[in-house]
């Protein structure tokens, strides 16, 4: 009907009220009760960089250690400490919480249209899990007794009888602990994606980043419980006399293996579909094109973790396999390469046409793609079983992931820093400290892991804390360590560049790179309510649809799809993403931290092997629920 | 009934969030049964004798029945949940009632049985009684999750209905059906060692 | 496009330079090690020329930067044809065709030369155990045992067997043959086949604790006629003492603590903990590869094994300097 379109002020008015309805409690307490997934976002970002420089600062000692033959920087145990952290920290405490807990949570509701995440406690609470899952596997390093045998801890070596001290179990809790908190990350996207999207976004209309998302996050899901069970059993063999492990008595020691690696592969692809999804982002943003291609791409996406489930064993080719159970996961590992060079050939193409700008973001992505193809080259070449059983446990492997972790995981991280920054901070980065940087990172990388290939051919085993005099290593070796220290210089001169421009960067407007995406069409920084209305949207691409902004406005005047009493946001059937019903969303609560520290202290008891306080500890926890459920929030209108 | 919550909203076409997230929760629990499950069979394929000697086979008939009881407060858990969505507090009340009864009936019996056990075949033995008591054990978590989920839920319904609770119960239910699956599959399993 | 070639040529260069060291897989000195060389060779000649294709796109696309980046190009339709054909032609069709290859070759052709023969289907097997962190080697048929120190026949296929006293090790001569893991419980099986005489590293790959990396072994390929002399020498029992130093050195060593870990054949030492000393005098390294085997370094590794190698079983043994003379003196007349 002919609604006469009430006077400008109106707008105002509701935005006022949004502001008044979302505006988080100031100061320290904000932060620890907050429940907005932007800043669960940031809190996420700094931590996993810490833990990054962590991570960072133990690779650093390892080059220094291994720089020349027979070096005695280390000693032999604090080495086996430092690559096992180096690993663990890298995988489980940075790469995944930096991509689904920092990324994600602050950009899937903007791309998305929502005002927050569907679970917005669960999500606090999967931080401070994460957090102290952190914590906790830090002070064992501090202590002297970290985890010491390798991010995939082969039994019978991780057992009692090799490893008396509490590093192992520092490694099961540890892992446990911070798996729940990424199985909650996991579950919140899947059910925020089917149902937070904004009305008229049907899956076909998602942006990549998004499908990237909900790739990871079904991996996640579907591979951390098999990680969960394989370090329960650890635990229970080292703690309680089980004989899940011990041939003596009936058990396997290669079934610790598979149990790993059945989570240790589709982990990999965990690792690196997110960064598919950013550069998915940025290359359409700087080539002003849509993603060519582009359900080839989003199918692909979804695929490379779907067959990632299927190639376990190629980690396990020396362990002494029949020959058809090898064939079989070689011919698996080569079908999973199809995903990956569909997007590498749709993201170079949709470059070519585009003609991009090739500012510092698409610099990385540029980079990107030059190390995943190098990375997922020899990846390819580990199909080959005779060589495969010819390079596995050397630094060819060493080569081979870096390559593809660091290349083709942390670049896109990076590429994706510099490309949001002007949307969390409303500041421009600086254009040439920028490319510099990238430069800096480029160079360091390769010259840090490409002579890996060539030891590695060499016959250089991986995790040896010395190496002997007359096997060619030593040049490469310091090569390697050069290198190293070339990638952190760049990296901080990277982080300098961003922390400068946040104080000094001129302002950057709503809209700087005039993205694809729903996350430019608001503030920067967004306001707490992300969006005054609930947008319109009609292609994956809603930013590009100005109609549809033009659209927005004229709502928010109107005040249709506005909610601006109390805290509400719109819930959509899952495929076609029909208006389904109106919730209120919580805001702010005590209750995750709260939880979240009552777990810490049930795995503290476990750890120190007080099971009886551990289990009084858990009723803590129970309470700790009742509490959260005690406020009924009016949201799930059945 | 949301159209009496709020007439001017469209009725609700779609899951609730709160059901996907079970959804969620539960296959990832099933995940995590199948590795434990996986891992049995491994084992098995590993040993000649299974279960190796000196471990009893497992009973059957007193587990069988009471698995069945089990399954059973599905029926009463559904039909609760069906009274709580057409507001029928007393109904809802006395049926989710019925269910806990049984539930905890049959997790009493269990805990009681699994002492016993543990105390003739202790679970260090080998890698049989390793698997055997973990898996089973796991199951019982899984049930005593589940009593807690329903004495909450009478806990709440005790001060009456609100729409949040109908969900909670919905939610609850589904969970129930899964432990009970759950519960027969695991069940099937250790008895498989017999065959 | 140049650029993939080239920069093969230059890494090859890069590795032949690197040749110095007896334990190179691409300095292959058997015809396992030589298929799997090759067989790498083939595939980084491909890998180049993929790299290439993908950089060659990448350098186009930064010929044409700053074209269409004007705000408000992205409805053009431009070239979306054509990217279809390129993600599917360069992106599926090409790379299965490429990697069935691959598979083919590698996993149905290769994988056979490589593979261990069956049990007994040589006329020589080497049983190898690995133990934290050494090896131990017996001849099965004959009375040798030895340590860190495998001999073979040239040019005969001899089968090895793999186990592991402890945790998981993996046995690897990189000159010879790809490797194979020592697992608990399992016996895995390798072929080697040296085709020239001479001596080849091993070293151990799996991580296994403090001394991984001091795990090492030499692979010994004699003419037929001096491995037989040889074995029979590892069979005989150690000769007893000549000189009265020696003599003392015995005593000491089948009194002291020594024999609690220390086998000597033909004598009362009869431990199992560390290698069989028989005829250790024989060895060119002690320890695994890790010192040279003369009266100075054996002298020191006996005193302060735990500063040669930290953490390795055996303790430092503070002993007088008669009794280590005298030590050594036997020791080194173990031939
Ligand atoms: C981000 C993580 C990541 C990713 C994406 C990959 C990708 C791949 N990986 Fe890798 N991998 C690891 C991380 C990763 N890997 C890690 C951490 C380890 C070691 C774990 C440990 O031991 O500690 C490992 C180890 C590992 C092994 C075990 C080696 C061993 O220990 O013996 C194998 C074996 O098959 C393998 C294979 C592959 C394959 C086939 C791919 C493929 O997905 C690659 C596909 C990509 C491409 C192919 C690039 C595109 C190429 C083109 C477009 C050019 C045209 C191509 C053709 C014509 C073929 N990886
Ligand atoms: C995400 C994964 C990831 C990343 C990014 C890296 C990055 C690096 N890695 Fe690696 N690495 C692994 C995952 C990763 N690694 C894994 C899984 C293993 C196997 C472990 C095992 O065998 O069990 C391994 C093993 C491994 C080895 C083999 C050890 C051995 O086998 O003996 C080596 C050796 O050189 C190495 C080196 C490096 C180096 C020099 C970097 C560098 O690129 C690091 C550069 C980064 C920094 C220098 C940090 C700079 C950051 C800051 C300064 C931030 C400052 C902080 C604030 C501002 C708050 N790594
Ligand atoms: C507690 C056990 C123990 C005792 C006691 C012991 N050793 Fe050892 N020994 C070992 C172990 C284990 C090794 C292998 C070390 C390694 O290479 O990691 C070893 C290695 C050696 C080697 C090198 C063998 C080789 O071929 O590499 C010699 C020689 C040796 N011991 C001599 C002695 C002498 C002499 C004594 C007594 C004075 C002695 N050992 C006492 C355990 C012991
Ligand atoms: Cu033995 Cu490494
Ligand atoms: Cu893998």
């Amino acid at each position: 009907m002919a609604v006469v379109a009430p006077p400008r002020p109106a707008a105002e008015r509701r935005e006022a009220r949004l502001e008044l309805a979302w505006r988080g409690r100031p100061g320290l307490l904000g932060w620890l009760t907050t429940t907005d997934h932007k800043r669960i976002g940031l809190l996420y970002f700094w931590t996993t960089l810490v833990f990054f420089g962590a991570g960072g600062v133990e690779a650093l000692l390892m080059r220094t250690q291994l720089e020349r033959p027979n070096n005695d920087v280390v000693s032999p145990s604090t080495y086996d400490q430092l690559f096992s952290m180096h690993g663990i920290t890298m995988i489980f405490f940075f790469i995944i919480p930096m991509t689904t807990g920092a990324f994600g949570n602050y950009l899937l509701p903007l791309m998305i249209g929502a005002r927050d995440m569907a679970f917005p406690r669960m999500n606090a609470l999967s931080f401070w899990i994460f957090l102290a899952s952190g914590i906790f596997i830090y002070i064992s390093l501090f202590m002297g007794m970290a985890p010491d045998a390798g991010w995939f801890d082969y039994v019978p070596l991780a057992s009692r009888a090799y490893s008396p001290g509490s590093n192992i179990d520092f490694y099961c809790l540890g892992i446990i602990f911070n798996g729940i908190a990424s199985t909650l990350t996991a579950g919140q996207f899947i059910v925020t994606i089917f149902t937070s999207r904004a009305p008229g976004m049907s899956l076909n209309r998602m942006p990549l980043f998004c499908f990237a998302f909900l790739a990871a996050s079904f991996g996640l899901l579907f591979a951390l419980p098999v990680l969960t069970v394989d370090t329960v059993f650890l635990f229970l063999d080292r703690n309680i006399g089980t004989h899940f492990f011990d041939v003596a008595h009936g058990g396997s020691a290669v079934l610790w293996q598979h149990l790993f690696w059945f989570f240790g592969h589709p982990e990999v692809y965990i690792l690196i579909v997110p960064a598919f999804g950013i550069a998915t982002e940025i290359i359409p943003a700087f080539t002003q094109r849509r993603m060519q291609a582009f359900p080839l791409v989003a199918i692909a996406e979804l695929l490379v973790v779907f067959i990632g489930f299927g190639v376990w064993a190629h980690h396990m080719f020396a362990v002494g396999m029949p020959t058809v159970t090898m064939v079989f996961f070689a011919a698996a590992s080569a079908m999973v390469v199809i995903p990956s060079t569909i997007q590498v050939f749709a993201w170079c193409w949709t470059m070519v046409i585009g003609g991009g700008r090739f500012r510092t973001p698409l610099l990385f992505i540029v980079g990107f793609v030059f190390m995943f193809v190098t990375g997922g080259l020899t990846g390819i070449m580990f199909v080959a079983i005779p060589f495969d059983q010819q390079v596995t446990d050397t630094y060819f492997i060493v080569a081979h992931f870096h390559y593809i972790i660091f290349g083709a995981a942390v670049f896109p991280i990076f590429g994706g820093m510099y490309y949001w920054f002007p949307k969390v901070t409303g500041k421009l980065y600086f254009e040439l400290p920028g490319q510099i940087s990238f430069w800096t990172i480029f160079v360091g990388t390769n010259l840090l892991f490409f002579p890996m290939h060539i030891v590695g051919l060499l016959g250089m085993p991986r995790r040896q804390y010395t190496y002997p005099d007359g096997l060619g290593w030593g040049a490469y070796n310091l090569a390697e360590t050069i290198g190293g220290f070339l990638t952190a210089a760049g990296i901080v001169l990277l982080l300098g560049n961003l922390l400068v421009s946040w104080f000094r960067g001129e302002e950057a407007g709503p809209d700087p790179w005039h993205g694809p995406t729903l996350e430019w069409s608001t503030g920067s920084p967004p306001p707490e309510y992300n969006f005054a209305v609930i947008p319109k949207v009609s292609s994956a691409y809603a930013n590009w649809d100005h109609e549809d902004r033009e659209e927005d406005r004229r709502r928010l005047e109107q005040g249709v799809l506005v909610l601006d009493e109390g805290n509400r946001q719109v819930a959509v059937t899952p495929v076609d993403g029909h208006l389904s019903e109106i919730v209120d969303m919580p805001h702010g609560s005590p209750w995750p931290i709260l939880l979240a520290l009552a777990l810490s202290l049930v795995f503290t008891m476990l750890v120190i092997e007080r099971y009886g306080a551990a289990a009084i500890m858990g009723v803590l926890c129970l309470l700790a629920l009742v509490g959260w459920h005690s406020h009924e929030p009016a949201e799930e209108t059945a | 009934m949301d159209v009496a919550a709020r007439p001017a909203l469209p009725r609700r076409n779609g899951p609730t969030a709160a059901l996907l997230g079970m959804a969620v929760l539960v296959a990832s629990e099933a995940t995590l049964f199948a590795a434990m499950i996986g891992t049995y069979y491994y084992l098995r394929f590993e040993t000649a004798v299974w279960p190796p000697r000196g471990v009893p086979e497992p009973k059957w008939v007193v587990p069988v029945i009471l698995v069945a009881v089990l399954v059973c407060s599905s029926v009463p858990m559904e039909l609760g949940s069906r009274a709580a969505q057409q507001g029928r507090l007393a109904a809802a009340r006395s049926f989710f009632l019925v269910a806990l009864v049984l539930q905890a009936g049959y997790f009493a019996y269990e805990v009681h049985d699994f002492a016993d056990q543990l105390r003739e075949t202790p679970i260090d033995r080998n890698a049989y009684t390793s698997v055997y008591y973990t898996l089973l054990g796991a199951d019982h978590a899984h049930v005593f999750v589940g009593i807690l989920f329903v004495v909450w839920l009478l806990g709440k319904l005790a001060f009456g209905l609100t729409p949040y609770r109908v969900n909670a119960a919905r939610v609850i239910t589904w969970y129930w059906h899964f432990v009970n699956l759950l519960t027969i599959v695991v069940l099937a399993t250790l008895l498989s060692a017999r065959a | 496009m140049r650029a993939g070639p080239c920069a093969a040529a230059a890494t090859a260069v890069l590795l032949l330079a690197g040749c110095g060291g007896s334990q190179n897989a691409l300095a292959p000195k058997s015809h396992q090690a030589a298929d799997i060389a090759s067989l790498f060779w083939w595939m980084m000649g491909a890998a180049w020329i993929g790299l290439a294709v993908v950089v060659a796109l990448l350098v186009v696309a930064w010929k044409r930067r700053a074209r269409g980046a004007a705000a408000g190009g992205h409805d053009s339709k431009a070239g979306e044809r054509a990217g279809w054909y390129v993600v599917v032609g360069a992106g599926i069709a090409l790379p299965i065709a490429v990697i069935a290859a691959l598979f083919v070759i590698s996993d149905i052709f290769v994988i056979r030369t490589t593979q261990a023969p069956a049990a007994s289907a040589t006329r020589l097997t080497v049983q190898v155990v690995g133990h934290q962190w050494w090896w131990e080697i017996r001849y099965p048929g004959t009375r040798a045992v030895t340590a860190n120190e495998l001999h073979i026949p040239v040019r005969t296929p001899v089968r090895v067997d793999v186990q592991t006293a402890d945790v998981i090790h993996s046995f690897w001569v990189p000159a010879l043959n790809r490797k194979v893991d020592a697992i608990p419980g399992r016996t895995n099986a390798i072929e080697l086949e040296a085709d020239a005489v001479g001596s080849y590293r091993g070293q151990c790959a799996e991580f296994c604790g403090l001394q991984h990396a001091h795990m090492a072994m030499e692979v010994i390929a004699d003419p037929p006629a001096r491995f037989r002399a040889w074995l029979a020498g590892q069979e005989r029992p150690a000769q007893p003492p000549a000189t009265a130093g020696a003599r003392r050195g015995a005593d000491l060593f089948t009194s002291g603590a020594c024999q609690s870990c220390h086998t000597i054949r033909g004598t009362s030492a009869a431990g199992t903990t560390g290698p069989d000393l028989t005829h250790v005098a024989t060895r060119r390294t002690l320890a695994a590869n890790t010192i040279p085997n003369d009266p100075p370094h054996l002298r020191s590794w006996i005193t302060d094994s735990q500063e040669v190698k930290p953490g390795n079983d055996m303790p430092n043994l503070d002993l007088s300097d008669a009794q280590l003379d005298a030590l050594v003196t036997y020791l080194d007349n173990l031939r």
